[in-house]
């Protein structure tokens, strides 16, 4: 039986007029960088401005770094909750959730004073940063792989497989992650979108990072900032965009959410 | 099995409190300030200063005051790098900078620091600066310095309305023109009265123009109160963006960021700076050395430029006025066309600066009392 | 169910600590990881909620978090944040349910998906600035319906600079974190159910109601939870839009520590403490929600 998909266009319009209206108003701001015209002058000041890229693709780059290392710390401990200890459930939810309410300069100074120290002096390695990154994306991450977990049959999944001789390896890399691939995708993009805005650990680490920049670019002038918001969000944009053209392309999977 | 949840989670979230505060008081009573002994003369001071090669500054975005200058000029002159974190930072961002960063050498620890007049007493008290005073320390007006020599001014200027005269054609020229209903929905403040000391001496400002003073603010908080009610004050944090827009075209900052943002903007908008005819407030900063700055002899070089002649005219280029102002202008140091830059000496005749406890005066009543008049259950009539 | 019951059921009667050390191996990484880089530095600096400014042992910071003011200023926060949780989480729902199993194209649902990652984050001057351009006294829309329509939006009693207008703009960035998070969970949802109702004469409405929705309770409330927690902790938006019009809290710790004003860290310390006692208490309440929801799925 066909369904006809009137009601989702619907919903989808108010959506897009929702989210896309302010996003033109903010457009329309920036082209009034000249006097009583239209211009891309706001823009045009942007692109020259060296810091733009190289504030951008430092961020990138730590992004990246962050979601493999968030990756690799919260699928193992997500599937060990369902499987085998999910009594400690309560423990990790309150751990992982604890970032939103630890304002992010108390742990950016918390990072600073505990680890400025000669012992472990990493407060000018990115180390530190990273560390911070991930501990601000737990929460999203937390969530977008528990979701996914929690809405494939975990359990069969893993006995079916170790039943018919897979290793531990074969079980999570063929088995279980291929089905949370759509789950793994939205923590990869929070976490991303996250790490290119953050400020606050980025300006106390005294790192050439994005946020910072943009932070700068708000401060000092009035259209460059418009131009500027709008052109992060077109690149982080873009930036998800490929990220998800490669991730189809190293699953192979033909549906999101793989096999159902 | 709850139970033994949150009680595992609260011994293991106490250990990390005690052990981290535990470490961190050894750590503050071995390690004694970095502060090392001024060199005896000028010449000596410059040379390890570049020794050392590196400055920390902390909040002082390149426009404000004209700091972009100050930093390049310093820079270039002693071929030391200046490195300038958080731009936008508050006075307590940088208290605990310094704090946080006691035993880092790194470019996170700050050199310097500018900050509210009322932070002065409190870093020293706390124990994160440390004195220096500087060759013209004697020019400097004894009402906005430490004695000791651990916090100094190092400029001021006035409250004013930065008015967007494309929007605006008859700009306020004082406080009470602010009830007018022509100004429906154009005022704003640049910051939360709890939060920024412009907006805070705002309010103070306009308890002095009705009839009220320092220590005596409620005039200023009814004022805003009747603004509010009125629907002319727009209780959002004003920017350059929400100016140019016309969202908030009248705005009370200082004059010198007024200037220096009607310079910016180029006619584009149109922007204008009065200095009300009553109720001028006027603002002092203070300038400190960090008692654990990595680099203190940068530091200190730092404090001689900037109040050597060549420094405070710098300042006074961004249209801030500079701390040693009378004692340039005695000398006939301040380049005339400079001079007819600034607003006329008269506006600022009637300027008063507020003493450390007016300050905290104002300050008590303000952020005790904004909340209540002011607060989201009072409803703007529209 | 054969070696994983064993392990969980069995053990604890048997050798309680090494049940205990077997099941709890897996999450040492995660633990040691939150404990080096968020617990003890977070906490070095916690414990100043219970000093004072010379660094004496005191509870009267605490005391101060039940004045009536703070107390009015938690609630507000709690206020908000559920609102912004629920509404978003509704609301995003539908965007989800839209685009998943809602018969639109694949390639809307990559759009959507992706362009939810960028609006999830886009937050604080820029959201802030982009409503005002939209919504505020001078904004396209405003002027849009001045100008067409001749409907005043501010003298019909709207303000963007409220409450509601507050709610307004952390949908925004509510409503795609709802949207990326449940999306997996609707994938999950066989179409093979559906049909089974619909032959067994099921309406609609009555799949919804017990089998849909039961289905996918955990991961709505979870994602709930989550939409709660990012709105407590936001500090940028409220700040940029309401200028301290609105008392929420994580103004109040900015005002305290960060501020040009206010300068009482060990206040604003002991209030980020409170917020992370009531985060932990939802989380809680929320886990024993979460055992019932779930129990006749397992």
């Amino acid at each position: 039986m066909r369904r006809r998909g009137t009601g989702s266009w619907i919903i989808l319009a108010l959506a897009s007029f929702y989210f896309l209206i302010p996003l033109l108003a903010t457009f329309l701001f920036s082209l009034r960088a000249r006097r009583g015209t239209l211009s891309f002058l706001a823009w045009a000041h942007v692109f020259k401005d060296p810091l733009f890229s190289r504030t951008f693709l430092f961020s990138v780059e730590m992004a990246l770094i962050t979601i493999v290392v968030g990756l690799a710390l919260l699928i193992p401990t997500a599937l060990w909750v369902h499987l085998r200890a999910p009594r400690a459930r309560a423990l990790i939810e309150v751990l992982a959730l604890l970032p939103f309410v630890i304002p992010p300069i108390v742990l950016v100074f918390g990072l600073i004073r505990t680890y400025s120290r000669p012992p472990i002096a990493l407060v000018s390695s990115p180390i530190l940063l990273i560390a911070g990154y991930v501990v601000i994306s737990f929460p999203y991450m937390y969530r977008a792989i528990d979701t996914g977990l929690r809405s494939i049959n975990l359990r069969s999944l893993t006995e079916a497989a170790q039943s018919l001789g897979a290793s531990w390896r074969v079980t999570l890399f063929r088995v279980i992650l291929p089905n949370i691939r759509a789950s793994l995708l939205s923590a990869a993009f929070l976490t991303f979108a996250i790490v290119v805005g953050e400020l606050t650990l980025a300006v106390m680490l005294a790192w050439p990072a994005f946020g910072p920049y943009m932070a700068q670019v708000g401060r000092d002038l009035a259209y460059e900032p418009a131009a500027l918001a709008i052109i992060s969000f077109l690149l982080t944009w873009g930036s998800l965009a490929l990220i998800q053209l490669l991730s189809r392309g190293m699953r192979g999977a033909a549906t999101p959410g793989g096999v159902h | 099995m709850r139970k033994i949840l949150v009680s595992l989670l609260s011994i293991l979230f106490l250990a990390g409190m005690v052990v981290a505060a535990g470490a961190t008081g050894t750590q503050e009573t071995t390690k004694a300030p970095l502060l090392t002994q001024a060199p005896a003369n000028f010449d000596d001071l410059v040379a390890a200063a570049k020794k050392e090669g590196q400055l920390t500054l902390i909040a002082c975005p390149r426009d404000w005051a004209n700091y972009g200058e100050a930093i390049d000029t310093f820079a270039s002159k002693y071929g030391i790098k200046v490195n300038d974190l958080n731009p936008d930072g508050g006075s307590g961002d940088e208290l605990q900078a310094i704090d946080a960063n006691k035993a880092n050498m790194g470019p996170q620890a700050p050199d310097v620091i500018d900050v509210g007049f009322s932070f002065g007493p409190d870093a020293k008290a706390k124990g994160l600066i440390a004195p220096y005073k500087v060759r013209t320390w004697d020019t400097i007006p004894s009402s906005v310095k430490d004695a000791d020599g651990y916090w100094y001014g190092d400029y001021y200027g006035a409250l004013s309305f930065e008015v967007n005269l494309d929007v605006v054609k008859t700009p306020p020229l004082d406080w009470a023109d602010l009830t007018a209903a022509t100004y429906k929905g154009q005022i704003a403040l640049c910051g939360d009265p709890r939060v920024s000391n412009q907006a805070i001496m705002s309010v103070a400002a306009a308890a002095l123009a009705n009839g009220g003073s320092f220590e005596n603010a409620k005039p200023g908080v009814d004022f805003f109160s009747k603004l509010n009610a009125a629907g002319n004050f727009v209780p959002l944090i004003a920017k350059a963006g929400t100016i140019a827009s016309g969202e908030t075209p009248i705005v009370i900052q200082w004059d010198y960021l007024a200037m220096a943002d009607r310079d910016k903007t180029d006619g584009n908008p149109s922007l204008g700076v009065i200095v009300p005819a009553t109720g001028v407030v006027a603002g002092v900063y203070l300038q400190a050395v960090s008692a654990y700055a990595p680099h203190p002899n940068a530091a200190r070089l730092w404090e001689e430029f900037m109040y050597s002649d060549e420094g405070q005219l710098i300042w006074l280029k961004g249209y801030a006025h500079p701390i040693r102002y009378n004692d340039l202008a005695a000398r006939n140091v301040v380049p005339a066309d400079l001079a007819a830059k600034l607003p006329p000496a008269a506006a600022y005749a009637k300027a008063l600066f507020p003493t450390l406890t007016q300050q905290s005066a104002a300050k008590t009543f303000i952020t005790a009392n904004w909340d209540s008049i002011v607060g989201v259950d009072v409803k703007a009539k529209q | 169910m054969s070696t994983v019951s064993e392990i969980t059921k069995g053990a604890p009667l048997a050798r309680p600590s090494a049940g205990v050390l077997r099941r709890w191996i897996g999450l040492a990484p995660f633990l040691l990881f939150a404990i080096l880089f968020m617990i003890l530095p977070a906490g070095s600096l916690f414990v100043g909620s219970f000093q004072d400014a010379s660094g004496g042992f005191t509870l009267m910071n605490v005391a101060h978090l039940f004045r009536p003011s703070i107390l009015r200023s938690y609630w507000l926060t709690i206020e908000v944040s559920l609102i912004t949780a629920v509404a978003g989480g509704i609301f995003g729902f539908l965007l989800a349910y839209a685009v998943t199993m809602g018969g639109l194209p694949r390639t809307v649902r990559s759009l959507v998906t992706t362009f939810s990652g960028v609006a999830s984050n886009f937050a604080g001057v820029p959201l802030a600035f982009a409503f005002i351009a939209t919504m505020g006294r001078v904004g396209l829309i405003t002027t849009l319906l001045k100008q067409f329509f001749g409907i005043s939006l501010y003298d019909a009693g709207f303000n963007l600079y409220s409450l509601w207008g507050l709610v307004l703009v952390y949908l925004y960035f509510q409503l795609p974190l709802m949207v990326l998070i449940i999306t997996p969970a609707l994938d999950g949802m066989r179409r093979e159910w559906r049909e089974a109702c619909e032959n067994l004469g099921a309406s609609r409405l009555q799949y919804w109601r017990h089998v849909a929705l039961p289905i996918l309770m955990p991961s709505l409330l979870s994602s709930v939870i989550l939409l709660f927690g990012n709105a407590f902790g936001a500090y940028a938006t409220a700040y940029a839009l309401t200028g301290g019009f609105l008392n929420l809290v994580p103004i109040q710790i900015g005002a305290q520590m960060r501020g040009d004003v206010l300068h009482d860290p060990n206040l604003g310390y002991a209030l980020a403490l409170g917020m992370v006692a009531i985060m932990t208490l939802c989380i809680l309440g929320y886990t024993a929600l979460q055992k019932r929801a779930s129990r006749w799925l397992s």
